[in-house]
């Protein structure tokens, strides 16, 4: 080091000052750090975790896990109506209260948090004290042509739309597997993007898979079936026997994802479980 | 004594060029240029040209009572920020005319309740897409009792590892000496077939949209048998054309460089 130089002579005392002072304030900038991004990214809100859930079978493509079926019910003037828990308020051990959706329902505790991936957790309709009337609803832009032509978009779907499903059939696989529909599902004035998109499917299978199976007889009626259609991969809707690309993955008898040809069995239900979203705080 | 006079010169000095005449070049052999110059009509008109005003060059220098100086490079200013400046405004110009003058598309947001009938990724991404539908090759394993040892979809994404890995390390396989396909038939038609999977897996990949056209099951097959092909028939295509093709090669190179 060259006499003129203006900085002190650097000695192991102030080099050990300068290794304490150095590693302090990196520690301080990781907390920081870890500390900013802990509470810009943690969850709020509250209402998910592990559920158990009933869902139509992945059998093929990328999807994780089944996708939620949805119970139902065929009403006293043959409107076909999805199940919805009576929502009530429980106060928790710390006193805050808190609105949940759950009921028993053929031998398995169904709620609305079976519906909580996917971003559907954000929906109006997932709220388990949302003012809707749980009819299903035809969609206007379906991928199905008789309900595109004969239904109206938002009518309440009638059993009587559904008297030929015996043999229905539009040349996407086999004829008088079950004949579909595309709807929406507590979805009545709120944005198009939160709309929840429902499979419907009326099948004769439908009928004998009921027969001797607790959660299907409580969970469908006349045959008919249905659920959330977001596919459990990436959240596209896919579609029962309307996509004639379907044959190429094999699954033009099934449900089929256009995104990433994964294939679900309407006509096979698994139990499975997933972790729920949370539903986020009002803003 | 024949064997003696063959093997030194006039001048006694030792000839080792086998009594050809061809030695390899070294700095003072003259090049071709060399030779033309100053004896034809452009090259001479060049010559003299660049001979003059090096000589004016070195007069003025001479001259002149500036400082000498060795100079490496221009100053960044004026001369480098002048030039960046004019060469940014004029990207900043197309930019702002071409946004005001194309007009925007911006389409509706997207629906999340209903997914179009054919999605896609964009287009130069298909290969990739296509590497994620392999699940056919996907070998269910004997020795985890017919399990399969990663999901398809992870198997896809290792496939895209695979691939990107094999095209980082062929620079470190061969270093490219070759100026043409001909000189290294071999690697030539790794690129060959390399291309043409980049291809088939792209056609792979929009195989629920042309099911109509082609068998997904053939479309599979020809997947990878058609980079092999490929492959197999510019080797037996190079390799046959090399040995004409490089005696031309060669001869031209003798030409342009003619031995002392």
């Amino acid at each position: 080091m060259s006499a003129d130089d203006k900085y002190p002579e650097s000695t192991g005392r102030r080099r050990f000052v300068k290794g304490v002072v150095g590693s302090a304030a990196l520690a301080g900038v990781g907390t920081a750090t870890a500390v900013g991004i802990d509470s810009a990214t943690g969850p709020t809100g509250g209402g998910g975790g592990i559920v158990d859930f009933y869902g139509v079978e992945n059998t093929a493509g990328p999807a994780p896990r089944a996708m939620p079926q949805i119970p139902l019910e065929v009403d006293s003037e043959g409107y076909l109506k999805g199940i919805w828990p009576e929502p009530e308020t429980i106060t928790l051990e710390n006193g805050s209260e808190i609105t949940v959706a759950e009921m028993e329902l053929g031998g398995t505790t169904y709620s609305s948090t079976w519906y909580q991936y996917c971003g559907v957790q954000t929906n109006a309709g997932v709220r388990p004290d949302a003012d809707q009337d749980n009819y299903f609803r035809y969609i206007g832009n379906s991928k199905y042509d008789w309900q595109n032509s004969e239904m109206e978009e938002g009518a309440k779907i009638h059993v009587d739309d559904f008297s030929d499903y015996e043999t229905w059939g539009n040349g996407i696989g086999d004829d008088g597997l079950g004949k579909p529909a595309q709807a929406k599902w507590r979805s009545e004035d709120v944005s198009s993007s939160e709309i929840l998109p429902v499979q419907v499917i009326r099948s004769t299978r439908v009928e004998e898979m009921a027969q001797d199976n607790e959660w299907l007889s409580a969970s469908t009626e006349e045959g008919f079936i249905a659920n959330l259609n977001k596919c459990t991969h990436f959240c596209c809707v896919p579609t029962f026997k309307g996509l004639a690309g379907s044959a190429s993955a094999e699954a033009e008898n099934q449900i089929y994802c256009q995104c990433h040809q994964s294939a679900y069995d309407p006509f096979s239900i698994v139990q499975k479980s997933f972790a729920a979203l949370p539903i986020p705080e009002d803003s | 004594m024949a064997d003696d006079q063959s093997q030194t010169d006039e001048s006694g000095e030792a000839q080792t060029d086998g009594g050809t005449g061809i030695v390899p070049p070294d700095d003072e052999t003259p090049t071709w240029s060399e030779r033309k110059e100053r004896r034809q009509g452009l090259s001479r008109l060049t010559y003299e040209y660049f001979e003059r005003s090096r000589r004016e060059d070195q007069d003025l220098r001479q001259e002149s009572s500036y400082v000498e100086r060795d100079v490496l490079a221009f100053p960044t200013w004026p001369h480098e920020m002048i030039r960046n400046l004019s060469l940014t405004s004029f990207f900043v110009g197309m930019i702002v005319f071409l946004s005001a003058t194309l007009p925007p598309h911006l389409g509706p947001p997207a629906d999340p309740s209903s997914t179009p009938a054919i999605i896609l990724p964009d287009w130069y991404l298909y290969w990739s897409f296509g590497l994620l539908k392999l699940g056919p090759l996907n070998p269910e394993l004997a020795i985890l009792g017919g399990e399969k040892l990663f999901a398809d979809r992870t198997y896809g994404v290792l496939a895209n590892v695979v691939v990107v890995g094999f095209i980082a390390i062929v620079p470190f396989l061969n270093k490219g000496s070759a100026r043409r396909p001909v000189e290294q038939p071999f690697w030539a038609s790794v690129g060959v077939s390399g291309v043409v999977f980049a291809f088939t897996i792209s056609v792979l990949s929009v195989k629920n949209i042309i099911s109509d056209l082609i068998d997904p099951h053939l479309l599979f097959d020809l997947t990878f048998l058609l980079p092999i092909v490929a492959g197999a028939v510019s080797y037996a295509v190079l390799k046959s054309m090399q040995e004409g093709y490089m005696y031309d090669l060669n001869r031209r190179y003798y030409r342009l460089r003619p031995p002392k």
